[in-house]
């Protein structure tokens, strides 16, 4: 492979060049075409479980080979402010996904209305709301660390649903509160141990709750998800366990489909002159047998040092398992293969995190990361395909960079 | 005569620098406001809420790239670089939650705009500032 150092030389003064933001002031429809991406390279110290960015990366990287698969990422996004009150918004990326392509998806298309400064409506395809400063977790640009927290937002695995919101924002006390509601139904497919899980169809609804005073940001939210589909290699043992006359409750654990997942989650963030620092916690609560509620939370804390900021964070995700239904059959190893599929939702690590981010100029900039994963021999998720001796343990180094244009 | 010349351009010339440091934020005398609170003036131009006491709505105006009265705007009003102002727009863009101020040419564009419009907010400098506008914030030295 030839190196050609002068194309990155030219890349990065493009970028830095690039003045792509800059909107006039009239009131004409306006256009503005804009875009984000990440060229990284990561690489993972143990060969027995992979790690992977979130649930929507069917492999990952393992046994110390640098690559750069999962944090690589190119979008574009137009914006045709139409009025002053109505916006159209499409974003396209390219990203590393479910089906090991990086077939560009269309990740927003919505029209957004704003009647007046206190109240917003989107209707269309539109970011779920899950992270407490944005609504996208590909924007390496726009965050601290190379990759939002895998522990707390890996589980989530939907990134945008077909419906609408509605926000309002109002002074209170000497802040702001804003509220929102969402709904919509959820498109996407994700990996999931041997097959890919179509949740399409599933759908979702629920309240945002924000205030924000000075430099604090609070936030509270919930969400349901309510499935349509099974995860198939579950129907399938449910299937025969029912014909193997296994106890009726256990194969009921299987079902996911006409089930919900509830997130509840909590926030506060801190932004003030050269220091960051966000906090969030939340809790899981699955209603089928097979998903394992749990609660995550990570703490994230940078200071800025001239154009570069270093950061450190902890974080960490913990299932609570349920009770398991006993298959009871008399085959060893149906009952085997049950409590292995019980076991796929397994999560039990914390990772300690330590990188920085140098500001190369006002689009691009550059970031090194150290992951300490440090898990339990049982936990499976967030990283896929464990082997046998997989001992929850690996480090994770990481360095991109993150422009804008 | 001669001493009292050179010490009046002595006093001018530690006056300008001095002058020329002083940042304030105007409006419209339609506005309907007379004065903004930092808190406010942070709320608009981050995008958080752009309306005025007056029930207008606002609409701040920026200047270019890398312009050295951006670079000290922002540092005075929330302590941050241009890159993490960049960042923080790349985050709420990228989201497509609201949209960064809209950029004028240069401070003279930035004047006539908000003279014309009645919901519009610029940074200048003190020396700039004529009587099209009205400061309603000063961010000091």
């Amino acid at each position: 492979m030839h190196r050609k150092p002068w194309m990155t030389t030219l890349l990065l003064a493009a970028l830095c060049c690039g003045n792509a933001w800059a909107t006039q002031p009239d009131d004409a429809a306006t256009l503005t075409v804009r875009g984000f991406g990440t060229l990284g390279v990561a690489r993972s110290s143990s060969d027995q479980a992979e790690f992977a960015r979130d649930f929507s990366q069917p492999k990952g990287i393992k046994g110390g080979q640098w690559s750069g698969r999962i944090d690589s990422v190119l979008g574009v996004q137009a914006n045709w402010q139409a009025t002053p009150q109505l916006e159209l918004v499409g974003q396209v990326v390219s990203r590393y996904r479910y089906d090991e392509s990086r077939v560009p998806e269309v990740m927003w298309a919505f029209a957004k209305w704003e009647p007046d400064a206190r109240l917003a409506l989107r209707a269309g395809r539109i970011g779920a709301d899950f992270m407490m400063l944005a609504d996208s977790r590909l924007v390496g640009y726009s965050s601290l660390t190379v990759r939002p927290s895998t522990d707390f937002f890996g589980p989530l695995f939907f990134s945008h649903f077909d419906g609408a919101d509605a926000s309002l924002t109002v002074p209170l006390g000497n802040g702001l509160a804003r509220g929102k509601v969402f709904g919509g139904t959820i498109s996407e497919k994700t990996p999931l141990a041997v097959e890919i899980w179509d949740t399409s169809g599933a759908s979702t609804r629920g309240l945002v709750f924000d205030y924000l005073t000075g430099p604090w940001q609070l936030r509270a939210s919930t969400a349901y998800v309510e499935y349509s589909n099974d995860i198939q290699f579950a129907r399938q043992l449910a299937i025969t366990l029912r014909a193997s006359g296994a106890a009726a409750a256990a194969a009921d654990a299987l079902k996911v489909a006409g089930t919900t997942t509830r997130y509840d989650s909590l926030g506060v963030a801190y932004d003030a002159g050269p220091l960051q620092v966000q906090a969030m916690l939340n809790s899981i609560r699955h209603e089928a047998g097979l998903l394992h509620n749990s609660h995550a939370g990570y703490l994230l804390a940078g200071y800025r040092l001239g154009a570069l900021m270093p950061y450190a964070g902890v974080s960490w995700w913990k299932s609570r398992l349920k009770s398991p239904a006993l298959p009871n059959t008399a085959s060893a190893d149906l009952n085997r293969e049950y409590d292995q599929v019980m076991g796929v939702s397994v999560a039990d690590q914390t990772t300690y995190t330590l990188g920085a981010r140098w500001s190369l100029c006002r689009n691009t900039a550059i970031k090194l990361q150290w992951d300490a994963i440090r898990g339990s021999a049982s936990s499976r998720l967030p990283l896929p395909h464990s082997q046998p001796g997989w001992n929850g343990r690996t480090d994770v180094i990481s360095a991109v960079v993150d422009f804008i244009f | 005569m001669t001493l009292r010349y050179i010490l009046l351009s002595l006093f001018l010339m530690l006056l300008a620098p001095h002058a020329a440091a002083d940042l304030v934020v105007v409006a419209n005398p339609k506005s309907g406001i007379e004065r903004l609170s930092q808190d406010e003036v942070i709320n608009i131009y981050l995008g958080r809420y752009r309306r005025l006491a007056s029930g207008i709505t606002a609409e701040p105006v920026d200047l270019p790239g890398d312009a050295e009265q951006k670079l000290r705007f922002y540092r005075r009003l929330v302590g941050k670089t241009l890159a993490e102002i960049n960042a923080y727009w790349a985050r709420l863009v990228f989201s497509g939650r609201t949209r960064p101020p809209q950029i004028a040419e240069n401070a003279e564009a930035a004047l006539d705009f908000v003279a014309a419009r009645p919901g519009a907010l610029a940074y200048v400098e003190r020396t700039q500032v004529d009587k099209r506008v009205r400061i309603v914030f000063e961010l000091g030295e």
